[in-house]
């Protein structure tokens, strides 16, 4: 079984490529299951189709404690076993607190069962405190695909969670699989993403380009290849798919200092020149 | 640099309960995890009082409660404490879970306080200090939240004073010191707040606590920050006396310092003092034929585990009074640097006879203090010894067959009810414990 961790700055498209990847995975034939680590709950809306989903902090809201998976699990898009975690309304408790509480919970009702061969957590934008790290701790997801764009401040946070992977690294056994990119058609993005990418040590696995069609898929509530399985972009995940498959580079990243990352910027001609810097 | 220290002789921050467990019919409300007040209670208590102990309100939270966050549950267990607790004042205490999940403790109390309900609260998140830091947090929550809205346009009232001492329950004879204190400064004239205990008139006296003429602090260090801030608040000046006066030197000497500050008749105090100190040594006057006699059985040296506060009233008047000679003094109240000093400076000017260094080891590790004393007391076998300290002293008391006397928590081999060693008569009573000590061992 190998676990897999998204991570990804926040609406860069970890959970719409999340899905279309295992979609991509499924018609492979593989056993899957995704666990959505988002309070906002929105990580397997296109695999079930639009399916009203009762996380798992709900159900323990609601009623005190979960007696068995059926409560919180439902079955998507090629046979994907689809939970989410949840969490309380925003602004109160701890949601860090609420990932570690649901994926302990879906430990003790035995989810991660031998059949499956992937089990994929889609983590909410930064890794902000210990909760948020709870997918990549001891046991549990050991690669990691980090989704970007060209977009400076999608550089930045993709730097800034190999850190936090970095240290998980050191004392556990996680590993960085590589870069996605989820293209927004910034200029000379593919060269930029692969350079950031060879920079932290690791690789640029594939580049998805931009495609109204994930955009007319997700209004119907579906991935592209439940949508136009002969779309030009069903192919992309799927060729995504296969990239994860047969992935063997497996890294401790080296995340860069500031200054290294805004030269790397300036040399593609992202940042004119330090001034640009708002940071500064 | 943090590490592990043994037998720390105080509590986490969430220990300020028990100064509201001392407030007459002051009702604490724990928002915090199943068994923290229990072992506050366990370290600090002795008795339940109107409504601690097992009896104190409390959230109880847990994992859901992290989750989710603990506001509903919070109002729902004040709510229903206003229902079946008749108290006068109700201070809702955080403990480290709400503080760490950020529950919104103010605006849930606040929708109680817009009610008009006496009700307050303070954030003592366990990790954010020990109790007799947040002892003075409490208090002045309470002053801010509570006392102040009764305060408009109101006059200083001559001759009003509030009093702050040692830290209620911290000080296993509180109690009995505020009766004290309350007796001599009613004596010299004075019309006193003491706002804690049985002497006080409750929740009433703290209402004019910003009408009083100035505010009293006897104490080395802790509480030293509810003055200040009602110096800032209202302008009321205080006077810092620090150390607890014991016997009939001290008591008087600190009779005096109050009697100038407040600028009170000294005629009247002088004739007070004299009719105090008369009866205080009349008692030693009767006794003096057995107490010259018992000279050499009574210990030479003593030893102190307490905060700073007894160490150096107990200092000077065993020294004073009764001739026992202070040994190493472990202060174990975790004092604050800044403090510390001033705490030397007054042990460097015990005596007012001869030059005497008295040696002091500011550390709250109490098990290494026992160490040390047991080295130290190595130098002075077959002599006895007297050791001022906590239940957790009796084994090294025994061990070295010297006498304890229990002045520091926890108190687990004596009941506390309104001893206190302050003052005239708490003076005479630390006799009357010492001898009794050295006279229980004898066939």
């Amino acid at each position: 079984m190998r676990q897999i961790a998204i991570y990804g700055k926040g609406g860069i498209g970890k959970s719409t490529t999340t899905q279309n990847l295992t979609a991509g995975l499924a018609e492979l034939g593989k056993k899957i299951m995704v666990v959505g680590c988002d309070p906002k709950a929105d990580s397997t809306r296109l695999l079930l189709n639009g399916l009203a989903q009762r996380t798992v902090l709900d159900t323990l809201r609601e009623e005190g404690e979960v007696d068995d998976l059926s409560q919180i699990e439902r079955v998507g898009f090629g046979g994907i076993r689809c939970v989410e975690s949840g969490g309380p309304e925003p602004g109160v408790g701890c949601a860090g607190r609420g990932i570690i509480t649901s994926i302990g919970m879906l430990e003790d009702l035995g989810a991660y069962t031998d059949d499956l061969d992937y089990v994929f957590y889609d983590v909410l934008g930064d890794v902000v405190c210990g909760g948020f790290a709870m997918p990549i701790r001891e046991g549990k997801a050991k690669e990691i695909y980090i989704v970007a764009s060209g977009e400076m401040m999608a550089l930045y946070a993709a730097n800034n969670i190999c850190k936090g992977i970095q240290k998980y690294a050191l004392k556990g056994g996680v590993r960085l699989g590589g870069i996605i990119c989820n293209s927004r058609k910034v200029d000379r993005e593919n060269e930029l993403l692969r350079e950031f990418a060879k920079e932290l040590g690791s690789q640029l696995i594939y580049f998805v380009p931009r495609d109204n069609e994930v955009q007319r898929a997700e209004i119907k509530k579906k991935t592209v290849i439940d949508h136009d399985p002969n779309h030009p972009q069903a192919q992309e995940y799927r060729n995504l798919a296969l990239a994860i498959e047969n992935n063997t580079q497996f890294v401790i990243p080296k995340p860069m200092t500031q200054e290294r990352l805004e030269e790397i910027l300036i040399e593609f001609g992202l940042m004119d020149s330090i001034k640009d810097n708002y940071h500064i | 640099m943090s590490g592990a220290i043994e037998q720390p002789r105080f509590t986490c921050a969430l220990g300020s309960c028990q100064s509201v467990v001392a407030i007459k019919k002051g009702v604490p409300i724990l928002h915090s995890g199943p068994g923290c007040g229990v072992q506050v209670e366990r370290i600090i208590g002795q008795g339940e009082g109107y409504a601690g102990g097992s009896t104190m309100p409390c959230t109880n939270s847990e994992e859901a409660d992290v989750v989710f966050g603990g506001e509903k549950k919070l109002r729902n267990v004040i709510e229903n404490s206003f229902k079946v607790i008749d108290g006068d004042l109700y201070v809702v205490i955080t403990g480290c879970t709400a503080a760490i999940t950020g529950d919104d403790v103010a605006s849930v109390v606040g929708e109680f306080q817009l009610d008009d309900k006496p009700i307050v609260y303070v954030e003592e998140g366990g990790f954010k200090s020990n109790n007799y830091v947040s002892h003075s947090r409490l208090v002045n929550a309470i002053i801010d939240q509570y006392v102040d809205k009764f305060n408009e346009d109101r006059e200083v009232i001559e001759g009003l004073v509030n009093v702050f001492a040692n830290i209620p329950y911290q000080d296993p004879y509180w109690n009995g010191n505020l009766e004290q204190l309350k007796r001599i400064l009613t004596g010299i004239g004075l019309k006193v707040n003491i706002l804690f205990g049985n002497e006080s008139e409750g929740v009433s006296e703290w209402k004019s606590i910003p009408q009083a003429q100035f505010n009293l602090f006897v104490g080395s260090w802790a509480g030293l920050d509810i003055v200040k801030h009602l110096k800032r608040k209202y302008g009321t000046p205080y006077l810092h006396f620090p150390y607890t006066p014991i016997g009939a030197k001290e008591t008087s000497k600190f009779l005096r310092e109050v009697a100038k500050f407040g600028g009170l008749d000294e005629k009247k105090v002088e004739a007070y003092i004299d009719r105090e100190e008369k009866k205080f040594y009349s008692h030693i006057d009767k006794m003096a034929s057995f107490m010259l006699e018992f000279r050499y059985g009574i210990p030479r040296r003593f030893y102190s585990l307490a905060d700073a506060s007894y160490s150096l009233g107990f200092s000077k008047f065993l020294l004073n009074e009764l001739g026992i000679i202070p040994g190493i003094q472990f202060i174990v109240d975790d004092i604050p640097e800044k403090y510390q000093e001033s705490v030397l400076d007054e042990f460097s000017r015990i005596s007012d006879l001869q030059r005497r260094d008295v040696q002091v080891v500011f550390d709250p590790d109490a098990g290494l203090d026992q160490k040390k004393l047991l080295e130290d007391a190595k130098d002075y076998e077959n002599k006895r010894i007297l050791i001022l300290g906590s239940s957790w002293d009796k084994h090294i008391a025994d061990e070295l067959h010297g006498d304890l006397l229990i002045v520091s928590v926890p108190v687990q081999h004596r009941l506390v009810m309104n001893c206190g060693y302050l003052g005239y008569e708490g003076g005479l009573r630390a006799i009357e414990d010492i001898y009794d000590r050295v006279l229980a061992t004898y066939r």
